[in-house]
C-alpha cells in the first residue's frame, strides 16, 4: 500500500483536499439540508425604521392564519430572559440587548417580532399580518455625530459612546519636538462592508422538554461563544445546550454573532410546544441585518518624520462604529492593537480609541476584523507622508518596515512579532509584477494624460490571539489566553478518529488535520477520518473553539498533533506488550493489513485493529499496568500567553503574524472614472506550509473579498437610517467578471511559535483594499488627490477629480518643514 | 422570500393565452422568462392572483429573416438571440444579448418579457429604439403593429391593454454601410446597467449618413438625444464631432442619483458611453470585425 509518506512527510504537501469529494458533488450538507418531523418555519416580522417606538405590536391576524402555531413578541421575549451578556464595562454594559426590539428599534431590519408556521409560505403570509405601531425617532448614522450625544440610542447607558482609551507608547512629545517634518492629515475613513457568505445564516432549535435539552443544528462559526452567551440568556445549564454544525458555506466572521437568532428559535420552539424551529435567512435580511464590519474614522493623524522620511511617532483619534448593538464588540477596541505599528519600527505612538453605537445594522468581526482597518490607516499614513516628502512608495516603506534581523521583534505595546521578511517579500512581488517594466510604462501613459498607478500594500494577518487583551477593555472580562480542543482515537475496530471543535467553511480542516496525524503515525491521510464541524457532545472543545481569527494551522493543528501524540505513546506501549519487546524496537506504518505497529527487528507486526481490540473488547488479556490506556486521547493545546497590563495596555496579544505584501497597477478611466487593474500580485508568508494549494486558495479568496471591499461592496445608508444595499444588485458583491488574474508567490518564515512552523491564516489582513488605494493615490497624487477613504468606484473618483468635493490634499494634508 | 400564493395556468397558445387574460382580469400576469417578475414576487412586490406561463407554447420562440427584417418570436430567450446567426446581422443586437446578467439569466430571459416590463433599465427597448423596430400585438382577436418608440409609453408602461400581449418584433435591416455598437458601464454581471448607449450609423466615406442614438438608464424610457444625432448626421466623421455628439447627449440625458451613480457622474459616464459607442460604430459600418463589450466596474 502507498501508506509510506515521502521524505518530508504528508505536511507541506500538494495534497487534494479530501471534502471536495464530498463538495464538488453536491454531497454537502448543509442546515438547511436537515428535515426533522414535525418541524415549523420561523420568519421575523422587522422594523423597517432605523430608529423608532414600537408602541403596540398586534399579532392577531397573524395568528389567526391557518398553520400558523404560535408569534413572539420583545416584550414577552424580555419577561422569559435575561439580556445578553455585554462585553464591555459600565456604564454600556447596562444596555439591554434581547433577540427582539423590546420598547424600541435601533436599527432597519431589527426584528421587533417573529411568526412560527407549519411551512415557510405560511410564516411568510402571516408576517405581513404583524400589525406594529411605531414613533419614528431621530436616528443617529454617523459615530462622530453620535458621539455628541444628542440622540441616545440606549438610554440605560446614558452615552453612545461604548468604549473609550488611550493607546500611548514611547516618548511622544520628543518624537515631535525632534521631528524634521511633521505631516498631519484631518480626515480618514474606512467604509462598512461585508464578506458576504454565499450560505446564509441558518438555525434550527429544537427545545426538548422531555429532556430539558436544547438542541441546535446551526451554521455559527463560534459556536463555544455562543453557547455561552445562550446559556445566560435562556436560563439554562450550558451542557444542555447541544451545538452542532455542518458543512458551512462560508462566514467570514459574519455567522459569529448569529446567537441572538439562536436564541429567537429556542424561544420559538419553547413555545410551540417543544416542535423544532428552522429559521432560513434571506439574502435581504441577511444584508441589512446580520452583521456588517466595522467602519472607523481616523482624525487629526500627526506624523512625526526624521529627515530621511523615517516616522518616528504618530498621533491620531480613531472613533469606530459598531452599529445599533455592541455584541462581539467592544473587542475591537483593542483587537487592532495586535498589529499596533503595522509592519513598521516607530516606537512612539498616541492613539486615542472610541467605539460609538449608531443607527445601523451591529457589526460582526468581519475578515480582518479591526485589524484591516487600523493597517489601512497606516498604509494611508506612509503613502501620505511618502509622497509629500517625495519618497517613493517602495522607498518609504524599505526605509521603515522592521528589519528581517529584528525578529522576534517587540512591538511599543509588546506584542511579539514571531518572523517576518517584507524587505524580501516586496522584493519577491515587484519581480513577480515586473516591477521596473510597469515603471516605464506608467511614465510613458502619463506622457499620453492616461492616470496609471502603481501601489504596494503591506499587511498582517495576526492569528491566535490572547483573548487577555479583552482585560484591556473590561478589567473584570474573564476571558485570557487561547486554547484548542483535539480528540484522537482508534475506534473498537482500529478505525483512526479525529475530532477538532473546529466548524470549517472551505478551510479544508479536514485535509489539513489528516496530513498532521499522518505524519505522526505514518500512514496514508486516507485512512484518517477527520470529524470537522462543532459538536457539543464530542466534548474535544473548549471555551475558545470555533473557527475564527486565523489560527487553525496553529490552535487547531496544534490540538490535533497533541492528541495524535498522545495517542501514539499509548498504541505504543501497547504494541510493546502485544509485541512482547521494547518500545524502541517499534516502528509504525502501514502493512498487508492496514496500518500496524511493527517490530524493527523481525518484521513482526499488529494491526489498529488488534490494539483496539484488547483494549476496547478483548480486554482480559490486558495487564492492569496498561488499564490507563484508553485509545481516546483527548488534547488541549494552550498557546503560551500572559494575562496583559490592562492599564499600560501592554502585552503579547497574538501568537503568530503571517504577512502578506501586494502591489497593484491600476488605470482610472478617463471617460467613466472606474479603476481597472491591469495587473496584481499577491505574495504571501504564512510560515511553513501545511498544504499549498489550501494556502493559495485562502489567498486568492481573501483577494476577492478586498478588491471587492476596495472597489464594488459597501454598506451605504442613507441619512436617517435606510439601508440603501439590501439587495445583491445594489450591493454588487464581487464576481468572477471583476477578478483580475492574480499573480501569486509566497515566502516562508517559519514561526517559532508553533510546533510547526506554521502561521494562522485566512483573513489576510484586506491587503487589496490597502494595495488599492495606494495604486489609485500614485495615479492622482500629480492631480493634488488624496485617497481618503477605503471604498473608491467611478462616482467617488469623479467627485474627486472632477467635482474635487473629496480627497483635495490641499484641504486634508498639511506638511510642515520644520529643519 | 416567498411570494404570495397565485393560481397557476398554462396556456397552449397565443389565443388561449389572451383569452385566460382576459377570463382572470386585472389580477392575472404572463410569465415568460419570470427573470424580472419571479424577484418581484419574491419580495412581494408584485402579487398576482394568476399567472398564465407562456413557457409551453410551441413556436413563439425563433429568429428568422424575412422581407429584409429580422422576425423575433416573443418567447425568444436572450442567449438564443446571442448565439443566433441571423441575429448576427445586425451586430447591437449581439452587443446587447450577450450583455444582459450573466448566463442564468439569459437563459431564461425573454425579448418579450424585456419590452413588455419596459423597465427604464432595460437594455432591449434602448438597442431597438436606434432601428426601425415594430412590435407586433395581439389581443386574441385583433393583430396590430407598434412602432416601439409608440410601445413604450413611460417607465413599466406600454401601449399593450390587459389582455393583449407581444406576439413578434420585427427589426428592419439596416442598409449597407450602416454599422452599431451598444456599450453598457455595468458595477458587476448580474445587474442593470448604470447607463448605456446605443448607437446606429451610415457611414459613406468619412460623413456619416444616417445617424441614430438612444441612451438607457438615464431617463424613464430610452433617451433619444435628437441633437447628437444632428452632430453626426452628414457630418464629416471626426473626432470633433464626435465630441459634439457625446457633449449634446450628456445634455440631452435625465438621470437620477441612485446607488449606481451619482446624476452628474451617470451624465459623464453618458458622454463617455456615446463616444466610444460611435467610434465602434464607424468602424463596424466601414467592414471592420471589431469586439465590444460592456464596461464593468
Ligand atoms: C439578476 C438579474 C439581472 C438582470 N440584468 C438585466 C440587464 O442587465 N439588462 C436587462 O435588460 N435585463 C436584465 N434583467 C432582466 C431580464 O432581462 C428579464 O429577462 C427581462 O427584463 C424580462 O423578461 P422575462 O422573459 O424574464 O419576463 P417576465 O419576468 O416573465 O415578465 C416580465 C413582464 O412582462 C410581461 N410579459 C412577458 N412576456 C410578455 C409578452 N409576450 N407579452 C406581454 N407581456 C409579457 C409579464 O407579464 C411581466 O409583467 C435582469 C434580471 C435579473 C434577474
Amino acid at each position: 500500500m502507498n501508506g509510506e509518506p515521502q521524505p518530508g512527510g504528508w505536511v507541506g504537501r500538494e495534497l487534494p483536499r479530501k471534502e471536495d469529494n464530498r463538495l464538488l458533488r453536491g454531497r454537502g450538507k448543509f442546515v438547511d439540508d436537515i428535515r426533522l418531523r414535525d418541524m415549523l418555519y420561523l420568519r421575523f416580522v422587522r422594523s423597517p425604521y432605523a430608529h423608532a417606538k414600537v408602541v403596540r405590536v398586534d399579532v392577531s391576524a397573524a395568528e389567526a392564519v391557518p398553520g400558523v402555531v404560535c408569534t413572539l413578541t420583545g416584550p414577552e421575549v424580555a419577561q422569559q430572559t435575561q439580556p445578553f451578556i455585554e462585553i464591555g464595562p459600565d456604564p454600556f454594559a447596562r444596555i439591554k440587548d434581547y433577540p427582539f426590539a423590546v420598547s424600541k428599534a435601533r436599527y432597519q431590519g431589527e426584528p421587533v417580532a417573529a411568526v412560527i408556521a407549519t411551512s415557510p409560505h405560511i410564516a411568510d403570509d402571516a408576517a405581513e399580518l404583524v400589525q406594529v405601531e411605531y414613533e419614528g425617532l431621530d436616528a443617529v448614522v454617523d459615530a462622530e455625530h453620535a458621539l455628541e450625544d444628542k440622540v441616545l440610542l440606549h438610554e440605560d447607558a446614558g452615552t453612545n459612546r461604548v468604549w473609550r482609551g488611550v493607546f500611548e507608547y514611547g516618548d511622544m512629545e520628543k518624537a515631535f519636538r525632534e521631528a524634521a517634518h511633521i505631516v498631519s492629515i484631518d480626515h480618514l475613513h474606512f467604509h462598512r462592508f461585508s464578506s458576504t457568505p454565499l450560505e446564509n445564516n441558518a438555525v434550527i432549535a429544537h427545545w426538548d422538554a422531555k429532556d430539558e435539552h436544547i438542541y441546535y443544528w446551526c451554521n455559527n462559526s463560534f459556536p463555544s461563544f455562543a453557547i455561552q452567551f445562550l446559556a445566560a440568556h435562556l436560563g439554562i445549564p450550558i451542557d444542555r445546550i447541544r451545538v452542532q454544525t455542518f458543512d458551512i458555506g462560508g462566514s467570514f466572521g459574519i455567522k459569529i454573532t448569529s446567537y441572538p437568532q439562536m436564541a429567537a428559535c429556542a424561544l420559538a420552539s419553547k413555545k410551540a410546544g417543544g416542535r423544532p424551529v428552522k429559521w432560513i435567512e434571506t439574502r435581504s435580511e441577511h444584508n441589512i441585518s446580520s452583521a456588517h464590519g466595522n467602519e472607523r474614522t481616523f482624525r487629526d493623524t500627526r506624523v512625526a518624520l526624521d529627515r530621511n522620511g523615517v516616522i518616528t511617532g504618530i498621533a491620531s483619534r480613531h472613533i469606530d462604529d459598531c452599529g445599533a448593538y455592541p455584541r462581539y464588540e467592544p473587542l475591537g477596541c483593542v483587537i487592532w492593537a495586535q498589529v499596533f505599528p503595522g509592519v513598521y519600527r516607530f516606537k512612539n505612538a498616541r492613539i486615542d480609541f472610541s467605539q460609538a453605537v449608531t443607527n445601523k445594522c451591529p457589526v460582526g468581526p468581519n475578515r480582518g476584523y479591526s485589524r484591516m482597518q487600523h493597517l489601512w490607516f497606516l498604509e494611508r499614513v506612509i503613502d501620505i507622508c511618502a509622497h509629500e516628502l517625495g519618497i517613493p512608495g517602495d522607498e518609504m516603506r524599505l526605509r521603515n518596515y522592521i528589519r528581517p534581523e529584528e525578529f522576534p521583534y517587540t512591538t511599543p505595546n509588546g506584542c511579539v512579532y514571531d518572523s517576518g521578511n517584507y524587505p524580501k517579500m516586496l522584493r519577491v512581488a515587484k519581480d513577480r509584477i515586473g516591477w521596473d517594466d510597469w515603471k516605464r510604462k506608467q511614465a510613458a501613459a502619463r506622457q499620453d494624460g492616461r492616470l496609471i498607478g502603481i501601489g504596494i500594500g503591506t499587511t498582517l494577518d495576526s492569528g491566535t490571539n490572547n483573548f487577555g487583551q479583552s482585560q484591556i477593555v473590561n478589567p473584570h472580562a474573564p476571558f485570557s489566553g487561547n486554547s484548542q480542543g483535539a480528540n484522537c482515537k482508534l475506534d473498537i475496530y482500529g478505525e483512526v478518529v479525529v475530532a477538532v471543535g473546529s466548524c470549517p467553511q472551505g478551510q479544508g480542516h479536514e485535509t489539513t488535520a489528516a496530513q498532521v496525524v499522518a505524519d505522526v503515525l505514518n500512514i496514508h491521510p486516507d485512512m484518517i477520518t477527520v470529524r470537522t464541524g462543532f459538536d457539543t457532545e464530542r466534548n474535544v472543545h473548549t471555551g475558545a473553539s470555533g473557527t475564527y481569527a486565523s489560527q487553525f494551522a496553529v490552535s487547531g493543528l496544534s490540538a490535533v498533533h497533541g492528541a495524535a501524540q498522545k495517542l501514539k505513546t499509548e498504541m505504543k506501549r501497547l504494541g510493546a506488550f502485544l509485541l512482547e519487546t521494547s518500545e524502541k524496537n517499534l516502528e509504525f506504518g502501514a502493512g498487508q493489513q492496514g496500518p500496524e505497529i511493527r517490530r524493527k527487528d523481525n518484521g513482526q507486526a499488529v494491526n489498529y485493529w488488534r490494539l483496539a481490540n484488547v483494549v476496547n473488547v478483548n480486554s482480559a488479556v490486558l495487564p492492569a499496568e496498561l488499564y490507563d490506556v484508553t485509545l481516546n486521547c483527548r488534547y488541549v493545546w494552550r498557546a503560551p500567553f500572559k494575562v496583559p497590563d490592562k492599564e499600560k495596555k501592554y502585552g503579547n496579544l497574538t501568537l503568530t503574524y503571517a504577512s502578506q505584501l501586494h502591489i497593484a497597477v491600476v488605470e482610472i478611466d478617463r471617460g467613466i472614472f472606474v479603476p481597472r487593474i491591469l495587473d496584481y500580485v499577491a505574495v504571501d508568508d504564512c510560515g511553513k506550509v501545511i498544504n499549498p494549494p489550501i494556502v493559495e486558495g485562502q489567498v486568492y479568496g481573501a483577494t476577492a473579498h478586498g478588491i471587492g471591499a476596495a472597489l464594488m461592496e459597501s454598506c451605504v445608508y442613507d441619512s436617517v437610517g435606510n439601508m440603501l444595499t439590501a439587495t445583491f444588485s445594489d450591493y454588487t458583491p464581487i464576481t468572477s467578471m471583476n477578478m483580475p488574474a492574480v499573480k501569486y508567490a509566497h515566502i516562508e518564515t517559519p514561526s517559532p511559535h508553533s510546533y510547526s512552523g506554521a502561521k494562522g491564516m485566512g483573513e489576510g489582513g484586506a491587503a487589496p483594499v490597502h494595495t488599492i488605494s495606494a495604486a489609485l493615490q500614485d495615479a492622482l497624487f500629480a492631480s493634488g488627490i488624496i485617497i481618503q477613504d477605503s471604498f473608491n468606484n467611478g462616482d467617488s473618483l469623479y467627485r474627486a477629480m472632477v467635482s474635487k468635493e473629496i480627497c483635495q490634499a490641499d484641504r486634508l494634508v498639511k506638511l510642515e518643514k520644520r529643519f | 422570500m416567498y411570494p404570495r400564493a397565485f393560481h397557476y395556468h398554462r396556456a397552449s397558445s397565443l389565443r388561449e393565452a389572451t383569452e385566460m387574460l382576459s377570463q382572470l382580469g386585472e389580477e392575472a400576469k404572463l410569465l415568460a422568462g419570470g427573470q424580472s417578475l419571479i424577484p418581484l414576487m419574491k419580495l412581494r412586490f408584485a402579487n398576482p392572483a394568476h399567472l398564465v406561463d407562456l413557457n409551453f407554447i410551441q413556436g413563439i420562440s425563433y429568429i428568422k429573416q424575412e422581407n429584409g427584417a429580422i422576425h423575433i418570436g416573443p418567447l425568444t430567450r436572450h442567449a438564443e438571440i446571442q448565439d443566433s446567426a441571423a441575429a448576427a446581422k445586425i451586430t447591437i443586437l449581439h452587443d446587447c444579448a450577450a450583455g444582459i446578467a450573466d448566463v442564468q439569466v439569459r437563459n431564461r430571459g425573454t425579448i418579450g418579457g424585456s419590452l413588455a416590463e419596459a423597465d427604464p433599465s432595460g437594455d432591449w427597448a434602448t438597442v431597438l429604439m436606434t432601428l426601425t423596430t415594430d412590435v407586433h400585438c395581439f389581443d386574441g382577436k385583433r393583430k396590430r403593429s407598434i412602432p416601439l418608440r409608440d410601445f413604450v409609453k413611460d417607465a413599466y408602461t406600454t401601449a399593450l391593454s390587459h389582455d393583449e400581449l407581444v406576439s413578434e418584433i420585427s427589426i428592419q435591416l439596416p442598409p449597407k454601410g450602416s454599422g452599431g455598437a451598444y456599450i453598457a458601464f455595468k458595477r458587476a454581471a448580474p445587474v442593470y446597467p448604470t447607463a448605456s448607449a446605443a448607437v446606429q450609423l451610415t457611414v459613406e466615406g468619412d460623413t456619416c449618413k444616417e445617424a441614430s442614438i438612444a441612451l438607457g438608464c438615464v431617463g424613464l424610457t430610452p433617451v433619444r438625444p435628437s441633437e447628437a444625432e444632428s452632430a453626426l448626421r452628414g457630418q464629416r466623421l471626426s473626432e470633433k464631432t464626435i465630441a459634439a455628439a457625446a457633449e449634446a447627449a450628456r445634455t440631452a440625458c435625465d438621470p437620477q442619483s441612485d446607488m449606481r451613480g451619482s446624476a452628474e457622474y451617470k451624465r459623464e459616464v453618458v458622454g463617455a458611453l456615446v463616444k466610444r459607442a460611435v467610434e465602434a460604430a464607424v468602424r463596424r459600418a466601414r467592414g471592420e470585425q471589431v469586439e465590444v463589450s460592456h464596461l464593468y466596474a
